[in-house]
């Protein structure tokens, strides 16, 4: 039982940790109409920032919390204002080529700036080693950590979507634009802020990822493929959707990398293809898109 | 891909002038000698083929510096194989018939090496590989251009065996990636293993995480519910990197079990991991710089920590000495004709920093061994785990026999 109880606290850790990053492609694609592929090179920027700062600016790991991400976010000002802007009207692949575009700059960029080796970073002090869980079993107190910031931002992006005005504006702004547009809303700026959100909850993501997985030049591309099968077993454009993708993802990875570790590689594909099959807009998804 | 490197420009300039100035017999129109490098430049595992690169810069530097191969300078072309088979197929086609190429040369991934391999005889070059380490290219996939210059998982494995085999350890599992390296450590480790010690377990229940899997949590907890006494963990890279600091922190190493890393003493990974590497688990690399007292090996290890500011991994020593091996092939053939060269290579010998190296005739493996040892105390100066117990194993004896190979030259 112990085994058991410590394997969902495991597929909680990993699913909230993949809903954080997930379900900023989400919202992007809802308001933007954009895939975005360079999705994982922004969470990796955001680790790599959490890097610099702490390891070679002995800052603190709060520190890098709060400022990884937003200077993620404002780069993602800057690539929303340079390049995406031309392409919202066009058609979706001419954003998943460009995005593509992006993330081969990002990850080159990456590789020139801090080099091809593999960089760690410590966790705080107060949340390195193990508590103990049911019993005799033992969980990681960073994990707990990834729990808790996955919970309060589950709730947190509960209430800005259905309790203020600026999630009204974004759910506005993604159900039909002309709408908004006349009603007065400045869609140009939602754009830009919703975009910039996105790559905010990458970056965010990143950054709790650091200390406890490796920094390197390809973790933005592991990040991108485990997002992508969250959204298409989740649903694209919904937040319900981005979590239950990201739950579903994560008892697959908790619970059969535990107990079926034979057939661990293949149980996301299938997971993948069993949605596809019953459900081809995802669990949450809406007939509307895609 | 061609990179250009200052230091290698200005070698190159100031060997030029002293040979114009002394009159000596070389041309300044005769065109290079060109190596061809497959490796891994982006993505995760980037900091592996960056090392390899490393090692054939500081050799082609020396050997330039020198006076060139029968006169001519070398000259490297490289591509990034980026891990995968198909890309490295095609990296070879280029490399060869557009670059042309003299020799090719790389590597990293077990997966690449059993594409890339049976698509060497039609380039009609000959391939050292330097690294991915799969018994099948010096096995049933052999063939006449393909040399192995690094220990391949068979010899890693039969001395690994030797190891466990002394521990108290009955029962043993494995955690190694979901590709062919994984699987073939493991069954490697089990014959040979069962070879010496009949009555040890090979426990039914073994974990294959995904190359790439980020986390290793339920794998490793797998493994602490089981009752296994020994656990042989072939994971590498990155991964390994994740591996150790999740196990850490779940208390895996302050458990009483036989740990051995097949590929655990990586100075990319032991760089990257520092004191966070537990002591006292078995380490396995394919050559540990500080592992041979000889005047090659120190001299490189000399000029690579000179050049670079840390120790040369086994893989900038793999792509280094196969520099030094197609220098020899090539001053003994007398020319760069692929067919005489892979005719040359056939058994031949030199001097390389892991001692005198033979690639066996009848299936082109070198005869070369894994370094096996203990993790240390923290290096003073270098800032990974120094290797204690090191053991440095008879190659005849952990190498598969030309019939075991089921290579047929």
């Amino acid at each position: 039982m112990s085994g058991f109880g410590s394997a969902l606290l495991n597929s909680l850790d990993i699913g909230l940790l993949l809903f954080v990053i997930a379900v900023g492609l989400n919202i992007v694609f809802g308001v933007l109409n954009v895939i975005n592929f360079a999705h994982g090179a922004l969470y990796m920027l955001g680790a790599y920032l959490a890097f610099t700062l702490m390891n070679l600016l002995g800052l603190s790991f709060i520190v890098a919390l709060i400022v990884a991400p937003m200077a993620v976010a404002v780069i993602a000002v800057l690539i929303d204002r340079l390049v995406l802007r031309y392409i919202y009207e066009r058609d979706i692949a001419d954003s998943l080529l460009l995005t593509f575009a992006l993330l081969l700059i990002i990850n080159e960029s990456v590789r020139m700036i801090w080099g091809s080796g593999i960089h760690t970073v410590q966790p705080p002090e107060m949340l390195r080693g193990s508590v103990e869980l049911f019993g005799d079993a033992r969980y990681p107190v960073y994990s707990l950590f990834v729990i808790v910031v996955g919970l309060v931002l589950v709730a947190a992006l509960w209430f800005i979507f259905n309790r203020t005005r600026a999630g009204k504006i974004m759910r506005a702004a993604a159900l039909d634009r002309d709408m908004a547009e006349a009603l007065c809303i400045n869609t140009k700026l939602v754009v830009t802020g919703v975009f910039a959100f996105g790559a905010w909850l990458a970056a965010l993501g990143g950054v709790v990822a650091a200390p406890m997985r490796a920094l390197d030049p390809g973790m933005g591309d592991k990040i991108i493929i485990e997002s992508f099968i969250v959204v298409v077993i989740g649903g694209l454009g919904s937040f319900p959707g981005a979590l239950a993708g990201a739950m579903v993802l994560g008892l697959i990875h908790g619970l059969g990398g535990r107990y079926l570790p034979e057939i661990n590689l293949l149980l996301p594909f299938v997971g993948m293809a069993l949605v596809l099959l019953f459900k081809p807009n995802g669990l949450m998804g809406k007939g509307a898109n895609v | 891909m061609t990179t250009i490197n200052p230091k290698k420009l200005v070698t190159s300039l100031a060997g030029a002038a002293l040979l114009s100035a002394g009159a000596m017999q070389v041309s300044a129109d005769e065109h290079p000698i060109k190596l061809g490098a497959m490796y891994i430049l982006s993505g995760s595992a980037a900091t592996y083929g960056q090392f390899a690169q490393r090692g054939v810069d500081l050799a082609i530097d020396e050997i330039n510096s020198s006076g060139g191969v029968l006169g001519r300078d070398l000259e490297l072309v490289i591509e990034d194989s980026q891990g995968k088979a198909a890309v490295a197929i095609q990296a070879a086609r280029k490399l060869v018939y557009e670059d042309q190429v003299d020799v090719l040369m790389g590597l990293d991934s077990s997966g690449v090496a059993q594409g890339l391999v049976p698509t060497i005889p039609e380039l009609r070059k000959p391939l050292i590989i330097t690294h991915a380490a799969t018994p099948d290219v010096t096995g049933k996939l052999c063939n006449a251009f393909t040399f192995r210059i690094s220990t391949n998982v068979a010899q890693n494995m039969k001395a690994a065996a030797q190891i466990a085999a002394e521990t108290g350890a009955n029962r043993w599992t494995t955690i190694g990636p979901d590709y062919a390296f994984g699987h073939q450590s493991w069954e490697f480790f089990g014959n040979a293993l069962k070879e010496i010690k009949p009555d040890v377990e090979l426990m039914e229940a073994t974990a294959f995480p995904r190359f790439g899997a980020e986390d290793f949590t339920p794998f490793i907890n797998g493994v602490m519910d089981s009752d296994a006494e020994g656990v042989l963990i072939s994971l590498w890279g990155g991964d390994l990197v994740n591996f150790v600091r999740q196990a850490t922190n779940l208390g895996f190493f302050e458990e009483d079990r036989e740990l051995m890393f097949t590929v655990g003493a990586a100075t990319e990974v032991l760089t990257a991991l520092g004191d966070r590497m537990p002591e006292g688990v078995w380490l396995s690399t394919r050559y540990w710089y500080d592992g041979y007292n000889n005047d090659i090996n120190t001299r490189f290890v000399n000029a690579y920590i000179d050049a670079y500011g840390n120790p040369p991994s086994y893989n900038a020593e793999g792509a280094y000495a196969a520099v030094y091996a197609y220098k020899n092939a090539i001053e003994a053939t007398g020319s760069t004709d692929g067919p005489a060269l892979a005719k040359t290579l056939e058994g031949m010998s030199f001097e390389a920093p892991n001692g005198t190296v033979t690639f066996r005739a009848g299936d082109h493996q070198a005869m070369v061994s894994p370094n096996w040892g203990r993790s240390g105390p923290m290096h003073p100066e270098h800032g990974i785990r120094t290797l204690e117990d090191l053991r440095i194993f008879d190659a005849q004896k952990v190498s598969r026999t030309i019939a075991e190979t089921g290579c047929n030259l």
